[in-house]
């Protein structure tokens, strides 16, 4: 292990004798301006001047089903960047495996865990009659990331709509396969499609946020608050690097990087992590890179309140937590906030606790004046020593990373995984001795009274989504189609081939919204991506 | 020497939630069984895993859903293949409702998100080669 899992403890007793002690002479704090560099925020004036978006995820069953819960939690006061509507929409599993809802290994998951959006017509059922201009949109994918955007790229474009005026996310989150599990690309492969996405929307997409980093599932899978950042500023150098090598400026691509970040029970450790990740991203991006522009030195956060530490017993009890967390957020100066619902551990929400959970920001928000003031911890001896550890500690992280030859290295080698793995395990040891209390599962325990409701999709979803990708399969252009396809595959066998400085020209990345304005669906897409590039499980 | 009990722990591909099941492996591990790891798209894949393994126990994760299906075709599978003396546990953000299901079809035992290691190894232990579908 890298760090105590424990690290606030250690801190705490430490820092109680001699609040100053972590501040060395190569501190990481030097090397940059002091004024460039606020810890409680990317600007001076934060709530002040935009409050944080509100952004629950939302995704199940058809694009209808899913609409209904955007229309809805809007009409309840969901609202994004200078009260403008945003959505965070999650895919399903039959798409994040790069399937169609008609393959043998669909059934049982469409529309579960997310929506059945796999097409164009997809995005005109979910999106019709929303000014696409003035919305933004978050686009939850796993691997199936270049497809999703290509269609939402297609579906613009018979709107009238450039992409350039196109406002929200790819998620991009390639880099996850080193500690979540599932069915990937290969790494180096798959570090070349993340640096397609980014090279085709910084020169055609100004107002694209091109990469998601994943740092939230660092510590839902196990991982400590100092792994979280470490990891995360690895593969941040990787990627800056490999888009670098692709021909592209730090300046051009920085500032449309994102950071979704866990907020867990370890309050002050949980917004310590992340004034520590605005120091170290901010002055490695600055130094090392070479970046200039302020924006690129930002670290924008969407924070996820998180969901492994919720529990399926006495679940009223998770709005306690959920609120403790999404308070640290607040006073750590989130941009945008997920608040994870209360029956987390049980299903996806039912709509009574996704309202909840929205509330639970509006409270804040309105409630508690904490957006009259930016950075209110700053100057905590406890916060700030907090602080310099964390970024100390996560800098020897990405020492560790760097020295086996950067990220996509060491999940070759397996490293990351096994530390993540590691941390969990000890997560679990002090939860198992009781060191690590949690109300409800080991201490405070009752007899669990009946199951609350339980969100379900409808039963029929299933058939219609299949039956609409028939439709679609027998009414859009064939010639058309397969000469787009063709072209696709083409363009996928040469990527594969490339080294990253041989990318730039945009090419897959164009291929790819041909195929999606012929209406591929994204298990085609991804059919063809699998078979050029490789792709398998994990380990 | 006594042969180990041998447990075959599957995982969804496309199910994000794997910290449970990778930490049961190594508990099972710890504690002396054999353990083997899978991913899985299609239960068909479970059970050529379980016949190739000559495995004892399966269990099956599953934290985002689509849950139902898998452990239909499985039971269906292993009733063709004469597994039907193999011990079928499941785990992970499965309802009560769908537990009750499961346990008339024929699974041993579901456990739920809280659940401990200790409660799946000494259920495996009581139940192993007990148990028939």
């Amino acid at each position: 292990m890298v760090v105590p899992a424990r690290l606030s403890r250690a801190c705490r007793s430490r820092t109680h004798t001699s609040p100053t002690t972590s501040s060395t002479s190569n501190s990481p704090r030097s090397g940059l301006r002091a004024p460039i560099l606020l810890l409680g925020g990317n600007l001076a004036a934060q709530y002040q001047f935009m409050s944080w978006a509100n952004q629950p995820v939302i995704g199940y069953g058809l694009p209808e089903h899913t609409r209904e819960r955007m229309d809805y939690l809007a009409a309840q006061g969901m609202v994004g960047y200078f009260g403008r509507p945003f959505y965070n929409l999650v895919y399903d599993l039959v798409s994040h495996e790069g399937l169609d809802p008609d393959h043998q290994g669909a059934r049982g998951r469409i529309g579960q865990c997310g929506m059945a959006v796999y097409s164009v017509r997809d995005m005109e059922r979910l999106f019709n009659g929303l000014d696409l201009r003035k919305i933004n949109v978050v686009h939850i994918t796993y691997y199936q990331v270049i497809p999703a955007l290509a269609q939402y790229i297609a579906y613009a474009e018979r709107l009238g709509i450039e992409p350039g005026e196109l406002r929200g996310n790819s998620m991009n989150w390639y880099h996850q396969s080193a500690y979540v599990g599932m069915s990937a690309f290969p790494p180096d492969q798959a570090l070349k499609l993340a640096v397609e996405l980014v090279s085709f929307c910084t020169r055609n997409m100004p107002r694209w946020n091109t990469t998601n980093f994943f740092c939230y599932g660092i510590e839902e899978a196990g991982g400590t608050a100092v792994e979280e950042i470490g990891l995360t500023l690895a593969f941040g150098k990787e990627l800056a690097r490999a888009c670098m090598a692709a021909g592209l400026k730090p300046d051009d691509f920085l500032p449309r990087f994102g950071f979704q970040i866990a907020q867990a029970n370890d309050f002050f450790e949980e917004v310590a992590k992340i004034r520590a990740m605005r120091r170290i991203w901010a002055t490695t991006m600055h130094d090392i890179f070479g970046a200039k522009d302020p924006r690129s030195l930002h670290v924008r956060i969407h924070t996820q309140t998180s969901g492994a530490v919720l529990t399926a017993q006495q679940p009223l009890a998770n709005f306690i937590r959920t609120t403790l967390h999404a308070f640290g957020a607040a006073l750590a100066g989130t941009q945008a906030m997920e608040v994870s619902s209360y029956d987390e551990a049980l299903a996806i929400p039912t709509a009574e606790a996704a309202t909840l959970a929205l509330r639970v920001q509006q409270v804040i928000q309105e409630e508690t004046n904490v957006q009259a003031v930016s950075a209110p911890l700053a100057g905590s001896y406890y916060v700030e020593a907090l602080t310099d550890q964390i970024a100390k500690a996560a800098l020897a992280v990405v020492e560790k990373v760097e020295a086996q030859g950067g990220y996509v290295a060491a999940q070759q080698k397996g490293w990351i995984r096994r530390e993540v793995e590691r941390s969990a395990a000890r997560w679990r040891e002090l939860v198992n001795s009781g060191e690590r209390r949690i109300v409800g599962q080991n201490c405070y325990v009752r007899e669990e009274g009946p199951e609350p409701e339980i969100f379900e999709i409808s039963p029929d979803v299933e058939q219609i989504a299949i039956e609409r990708i028939r439709e679609l399969r027998a009414t859009r252009d064939s010639a058309r189609f397969k000469r787009a396809m063709s072209d696709f595959e083409v363009a996928a066998k040469s990527f594969a081939n490339r080294k990253v400085s041989e990318l730039g020209d945009d090419n897959l990345m164009l291929a790819a919204i041909e195929a999606a304005r012929a209406d591929a669906t994204t298990g085609e897409m991804m059919g063809v991506l699998k078979s050029a590039l490789t792709w398998g499980p994990p380990y | 020497m006594e042969r180990r009990i041998r447990v075959l722990l599957a995982r969804p591909t496309q199910d994000c939630h794997d910290r449970g099941v990778r930490y049961l492996m190594r508990m099972l591990r710890d504690n002396g069984f054999e353990v083997i790891f899978t991913n899985f798209l299609l239960a068909e894949e479970i059970l050529s895993s379980a016949l190739q393994e000559d495995v004892d126990v399966i269990g099956i994760s599953s934290s985002s859903g689509g849950h139902m299906p898998v452990f239909e075709d499985l039971l269906a599978g292993m009733r063709k293949e004469s597994l039907d003396d193999v011990l079928l546990v499941g785990g992970g953000t499965i309802p009560q409702r769908d537990i009750r299901k499961l346990k008339e079809w024929g699974v041993a035992e579901v456990f739920r998100p809280g659940s401990s290691a200790e409660d799946l190894i000494d259920f495996i232990r009581k139940n192993v080669g007990r148990f028939s579908l």
